[in-house]
């Protein structure tokens, strides 16, 4: 649906991104997540067609942002980091605006504008001008111009960010919502956030993409799996054992109270069903196994790793 | 282009701007009137248009200051600029805007033009073509003042910078008259003071009505650059 391709920013002698390339497949919800200055807004904003790339390309539905840039951005609907809003505007006023630019049929504008209002809970705060709401409302109001034309993409930059939790968790139901009919992209530093919401994972660093996969492959990165398991026998007999079987990477060993017992997380190449070989060995050595369920890194872990290696 | 034009012309009525450009310009206006022509018993409309020219030095900026420097201010450009609309069409919807608001100002000096036919004689063609002239002055002026404010960050800064260009252009007149022969040609070619003359003798200048139009035509242009220039840089 959208694509990045090979595209670079610089500002002056500062680049902001560099032959970043990434897709935000129709229909999913896609995060892009990056440390502040990561280069999310500035992607954001050359995938919207605000300012064009240095180089490289922005397709949208194969259609180029630069060549066939009218069509692309009736694709797209964007609310930025800091929702674009008039202060003298009612919220009526300000979405009929934004109606009339994204060219709505003039007839079904005022019927256009209801549903939005509907959908996005303005209804109290419909004919209140937007200087005068709260934050929280004016973030709605941004969203909502964002849903104006019934854009096909949605493009979303930090769209919780500055809200209280409650604010944040309407916000947050809105775009799961959104996120069954719309191709939705947005950028967040939070990583529970995007682990809620998104189907697919972007990761940004320094202006370049580090990771980009559906959210459960990049949980399950590099074909390892981690196995927790508690044993009762003591380290210095299990230890070099299970080091020794052909499928564990590293043993990390727990604390534990009773000398008896091992609690341990192993580190396993997930190919070589390290389960059967660990149950074999146990066996063997007459260890019952008190405990084995397999732990799977968070979104945290992956990020933090990624950023590291970056 | 239509909803920014309508978005604009709500804005200036929506705020003070429309109000207290309209109320200005009609108070000097009504003060020029009444010194020039009913204190005088003139009925020579166009000597009060001449004096009122120099208005536009002073109340264009009022129109432009916002037009584009607000939107850079409060980041609402990026509502425009990823919408489907044109950079021209930005550009021309704002403009034109401005130049009704201006337009909707001079209909109401008709009233001035009604007193004068009821106790006096009024020459239409001749005050046509003042009219003509003055509205194209104006209309020269407002697409000068809104490229400056497409360079600048506030409307205050666009405000004061374009009160500047406005008097710059002003002052071409008395350069002109300092300057040295070949110099003081272009001058005047440059002036859109010297150009609004001959429709202050109530003459249809035809040379006038293309350097004035494009006068403004070129600084739209420049104004679909600047935005264009920002953008890319």
């Amino acid at each position: 649906m959208i694509e990045l391709r090979q595209v670079t920013k610089k500002y002056g002698p500062l680049e902001a991104l560099h032959e970043v390339s990434f897709t935000a497949p129709r229909g999913q919800i896609t995060g892009l997540l990056g440390v502040n200055g990561a280069g999310k807004t500035t992607a954001l904003n050359i995938l919207t067609g605000y300012f064009p790339p240095t180089a490289g390309q922005v397709l949208v539905d194969g259609m180029d942002m630069l060549t066939d840039s009218a069509r692309c951005k009736r694709q797209i609907g964007f609310l930025p980091e800091k929702p674009p809003i008039y202060d003298e505007m009612t919220v009526r006023e300000y979405l009929t605006f934004a109606s009339r630019l994204r060219e709505v049929e003039a007839r079904s504008i005022p019927a256009h504008v209801r549903e939005i209002i509907g959908l996005c809970g303005l209804e109290e705060a419909a004919d209140r001008t937007l200087g005068r709401l709260s934050k929280g409302y004016r973030q709605r109001a941004g969203f909502a111009q964002a849903l104006c034309g019934a854009p096909p993409v949605l493009v979303l930059d930090e769209p919780t960010v500055g809200l209280d939790p409650r604010q944040v968790a309407e916000i947050r139901e809105l775009m799961r919502r959104l996120g069954e009919k719309h191709t939705i992209i947005f950028s967040s530093h939070l990583l529970s956030e995007v682990q809620q919401l998104c189907s697919r994972v972007v990761i940004l660093h320094h202006g370049r993409v580090l990771r980009e996969a559906n959210l459960g492959d990049m949980m399950e990165d590099g074909g390892a799996l981690r196995l927790r398991v508690s044993i009762a026998l003591g380290e210095s007999r299990l230890l070099p054992a299970l080091r020794s079987l052909p499928c564990v990477r590293r043993v990390k060993t727990l604390p534990t109270q009773d000398a008896a017992v091992t609690e341990a997380v192993l580190e396993c190449d997930a190919a070589q069903d390290p389960q059967t070989q660990l149950f074999h060995l146990l066996a063997a050595m007459d260890a019952p196994l008190r405990l084995l369920y397999p732990e799977r890194d968070s979104l945290e872990d992956v990020f933090l790793r990624a950023t590291e290696e970056g | 282009m239509t909803a920014i034009y309508r978005r604009e012309m709500q804005g200036y009525f929506h705020t003070a701007v429309g109000y207290v450009y309209m109320g200005v310009f009609l108070a000097i206006s009504s003060v020029m009137f009444y010194a020039l022509n009913l204190r005088e018993r003139s009925s020579d409309l166009l000597a009060f248009i001449g004096y009122m020219s120099y208005l536009w030095m002073l109340l264009s900026p009022v129109l432009t200051m916002r037009l584009l420097a607000e939107e850079r201010r409060t980041r609402t450009d990026q509502l425009l600029l990823t919408s489907p609309v044109s950079l021209p069409g930005v550009i021309l919807g704002k403009y034109l805007a401005a130049v009704s608001v201006m337009l909707l100002t001079l209909l109401c000096t008709g009233c001035y033009v009604l007193i004068v036919a009821l106790y006096g004689r009024v020459y239409p063609g001749e005050l046509a073509a003042g009219y003509l002239g003055f509205a194209l002055q104006g209309c020269a002026f407002l697409a000068m003042d809104l490229f400056v404010s497409g360079l600048c960050r506030s409307p205050v800064t666009a405000a004061i910078a374009a009160f500047g260009a406005n008097l710059a252009m002003w002052m071409l007149d008395l350069l002109a008259a300092a300057a040295p022969g070949w110099l003081a040609a272009v001058l005047e070619f440059i002036s859109l003071y010297a150009r609004n003359e001959p429709f202050l003798m109530g003459q249809l200048s035809f040379a006038s009505i293309v350097y004035d139009l494009s006068f403004a035509a070129a600084f739209l242009a420049l104004g679909v650059f600047t935005l264009h220039a920002r953008r890319v840089k």
